[in-house]
């Protein structure tokens, strides 16, 4: 069937869009991810991917040609369609689900366009990695900036592998769930990333490809009821603590029926009975307020912590200083978990800070500050296992900052042409879902069919969810004044 | 002459600014390098060198306490806030240190910043994106605020701000930087097939303290501001009234005259703003109305607002303003 290729609401205000050029000829094959055209927006110049695999038979508009969003742009004979996405596509009967290997989101370097790419990098890739010990901590946080900048000059490795001594500790079914809880936020991410190109998936989104071993592996180490607080960046914050795709897609379609009903949409996803506060599209806002729940846990005598997530950038906001400092007088069960992706949107850490480690920072309110190499999903776990461990018996908080790396732009309309070509390679070998999977392929006794099958799964789950978000019914206008007050 | 669209508009005068005065510095979070997340100081750095033109930690009441050290040892900062939403952390910044820097210091010291800011709703940003504050910082003595509502008026008033010696806020409503807003969603009317687009290369001034009459007509007197200008254009022309529509284009210092003028001819007034009704600025633009065209007037101000809640995401459409309820509005205040 033929499906038709609108334009992307890729301008932030709405606004007109430039198609500059077509990377796919017509009667060229098409996969998922292929590039189709560039596309100027007010922002940009960006890639267009295919959310279809076929061949295309037609360019509906020139190169230099000015569209609006939502405009036909071309038209894909495809030949088989995710169900979601056809219907989203056209009004027509959607067909059985079946899914192509070819259009497997790549995770390897193979998957990138060197067209994406900008020609200046701006700054080296940063490998600070697992801190050492509270010796070299008090040593770095008293470093002087010419040592600071030799450190820089000579980044240390990040492990490309998780090894077999450290899978041994764990049983196989935990580290199944572990690859699962990643996959699905992957998968989630991937298919609303899809569903935005379609035009389908209103407002702006923060995704977390490529960050997924933060949110699984410090949420597998917390009890249900301990909290957490999130982000803009929070679709897998609230998948590993537990709220449902069905749930969040709802919200991101502004349903009634949203874990938000609707009024908070993509950037304030959260759940009570899950254990996650609606998130916080403030950076830094999270802060103080998780040491304020953290507070209450400890003078109501309950054994419960948070995790508070923010990003490398939150370390720059007075929030950050004052949330740890209470935190760290009145020995809080509260962990900071700095996801740091090495970009606060556009601005490369290293521009904004002097540290080497964030995780130094923790010198300065005298707690335990910890970095770890936030793709390998058991460090993390085992991470914050530790600094579970401590709060509960009355010794937080702890600093965790994880070193990650994200493989989209800050947000959808961003055409993330900072990141340097040299250092998105290696995170790319070093993708957290990627890490898990060949290890447990050459060091369990699991195969890439059972790896399939669960990506499968969960993508036929996720085509479910996106069929019922999408036909839920949106809020009454009744609704919009309710829960302003008690 | 060119034509420009609002985030051009923005560009060409910090640009022209830039270029005259070696005192004007312009930074913000992701606002060097990346050129800002709308794109208005895009290629500045490379124009004017990361001395001038530079990136900033996410750090928002760090970025406004030095732009006011900076501005008072005779610079002339402009700093961006990415979002209106963001003033938050440095409203200490902007309504204690800024705002009274002036009067504390009996005239001696001032800070001549220009703190810029997208705000309002209509892409669908949600609560902490959509948010339109203004009122916060009219109720703040010492502060000018000003909201442009189209191109032209977005690089003169800019012109005029940056040269300004009062510290001023600087909203530009986000949903216009592409395209005016007729209330319809889905339309985003390009800049280019409109008046208001032809927008000079070289400097210019809009005068601060200055309200345009977009439209003039003796039925009633609607006022507006920012987004809602655009708005209350398209319901006056829907439902065929001959009102006069007043753009405030600076809420502080308020141009009293032409309001007063205006209300005295049609003794009749709508007031139309984005941000929730309760203490919102329409609530002291109705005030004054009364004050001081009470004699002249034939029925009630009638206010239509945002509703009093937070800016919800996925009832955009029913928060805002629209034609149907500004219309209701006008045969209202037309009927009584």
């Amino acid at each position: 069937m033929e499906i038709e290729v609108k334009m992307p609401d890729l301008s932030t205000t709405g606004g007109e869009l430039t198609v500059l050029k077509w990377l796919i000829a017509v009667g060229g094959s098409v996969k998922r991810g292929d590039v189709l055209f560039e596309v100027e927006t007010d922002k940009a110049t960006m890639d267009v991917e295919s959310a279809h695999a076929g061949v295309l038979k037609k360019q509906l508009v020139e190169p230099n040609a000015t569209v609006l969003p939502g405009d036909a742009i071309a038209i894909i004979e495809v030949s088989q369609v995710r169900p979601a996405m056809a219907a989203v596509a056209a009004s027509v009967p959607p067909v059985e689900a079946n899914r192509q290997t070819t259009s497997q989101p790549s995770e390897s370097v193979s998957g990138v366009n060197p067209n994406t790419l900008a020609a200046s990098s701006p700054a080296p890739p940063r490998a600070g990695m697992f801190a050492e010990n509270r010796a070299k901590r008090a040593e770095n946080a008293t470093t002087t900036r010419s040592q600071n900048e030799q450190r820089a000059a000579a980044p240390r490795m990040l492990p490309a592998e998780i090894s077999h001594d450290q899978l041994a500790a764990y049983n196989p079914s935990f580290l199944l769930e572990l690859y699962t809880r990643m996959v699905r936020i992957r998968e989630f991410e991937e298919g609303v990333k899809y569903l935005f190109l379609q035009g389908s998936m209103p407002g702006t989104i923060h995704q977390c490809q490529g960050q997924e071993a933060t949110a699984v592996g410090v949420c597998a180490a917390l009890r249900d009821d301990d909290f957490i607080t999130s982000t803009f960046r929070g679709h897998g914050h609230a998948l590993a603590k537990g709220l449902s795709m069905d749930e969040i897609l709802l919200e991101l379609y502004g349903a009634a029926s949203g874990c938000c009903k609707g009024k908070g949409g993509s950037m304030h996803v959260g759940n009570y009975d899950k254990g996650m506060i609606p998130a916080i599209a403030i950076v830094g806002g999270g802060i103080p307020l998780a040491a304020g729940m953290a507070l209450a846990f400890k003078m109501q005598k309950r054994d419960q912590v948070v995790a508070c997530f923010f990003g490398d950038g939150a370390t720059s906001e007075g929030a950050f200083h004052e949330g740890l400092t209470l935190a760290a007088i009145w020995d809080l069960p509260a962990i900071f978990v700095c996801e740091n992706n090495l970009y606060g949107a556009s601005t490369r850490v290293n521009q904004v800070t002097r540290l080497n480690d964030l995780a130094d920072h923790a010198n300065s309110y005298g707690i335990t500050g910890r970095t770890v190499f936030g793709n390998d999903v058991l460090a993390v776990y085992e991470a914050t296992k530790n600094a579970v461990d401590q709060c509960r018996s009355g010794r937080g908080p702890v600093l965790l900052e994880l070193l990650t790396y994200r493989r989209t732009g800050h947000s959808r309309r961003d055409a993330c042409n900072y990141q340097a070509d040299v250092e998105k390679q290696a995170w790319f070998d070093r993708d957290p879902i990627r890490l898990l999977g060949d290890a447990l392929t050459k060091h369990c006794d699991v195969d890439a069919t059972q790896l399939k099958e669960i990506r499968d799964e969960i993508v036929a789950q996720f085509e479910v969810a996106v069929e019922r978000a999408r036909s839920a019914p949106l809020p009454s206008e009744d609704d919009l004044i309710t829960d302003v007050f008690a | 002459m060119s034509t420009m669209n609002m985030i051009q508009a923005v560009r060409s005068a910090l640009d022209v600014m830039l270029e005259r005065d070696p005192d004007v510095c312009v930074f913000g979070e992701d606002a060097g390098y990346f050129g800002g997340v709308f794109r208005a100081t895009q290629g500045l750095q490379q124009k004017y060198g990361s001395r001038r033109v530079f990136d900033t930690p996410l750090a928002e009441g760090g970025i406004i306490g030095v732009a006011i050290g900076m501005g008072m040892n005779g610079l002339r900062p402009v700093p961006e806030i990415q979002f209106s939403d963001y003033m938050y952390p440095a409203f200490d910044q902007i309504t204690n240190e800024l705002a009274k820097l002036r009067y504390r210091s009996a005239g001696e010291w001032t800070a001549p910043l220009t703190i810029r800011t997208p705000s309002g709703g209509g892409i669908r940003g949600g609560l902490f994106h959509s948010q339109s504050p203004e009122a916060y910082y009219t109720h703040t003595p010492g502060l000018c605020v000003v909201m442009p509502s189209n191109p032209h008026d977005a690089k003169g008033l800019l012109i005029s701000s940056i040269e300004s010696d009062d510290p001023v806020i600087f909203f530009e409503p986000k949903r216009l930087y592409r395209g005016s807003f007729d209330g319809d969603p889905e339309s985003v009317p390009p800049w280019r097939d409109q008046p208001e687009a032809e927008v000079p290369e070289e400097h210019y001034r809009t005068p601060l303290g200055q309200a345009h009459i977009v439209r003039p007509g003796d039925e009633l007197t609607v006022i507006a501001w920012g987004t809602m200008v655009h708005v209350a254009r398209a319901a006056i022309q829907e439902a065929a009234i001959d009102a006069e529509l007043i753009d405030l284009c600076t809420l502080l210092p308020l141009d009293l005259a032409t309001i007063t003028a205006s209300v005295e001819k049609t003794g009749r007034c709508v007031v139309v703003h984005e941000a929730p009704r309760t203490c919102g600025f329409g609530a002291e633009v109705v005030a004054l109305i009364q004050e001081h065209c009470f004699w002249n007037m034939e029925s009630p101000v009638l206010r239509v607002t945002g509703w009093d809640t937070p800016f919800p995401c996925g009832q955009e459409w029913d928060y805002l303003p629209n034609r149907e309820r500004i219309a209701g509005a006008m045969r209202a205040v037309l009927a009584a």
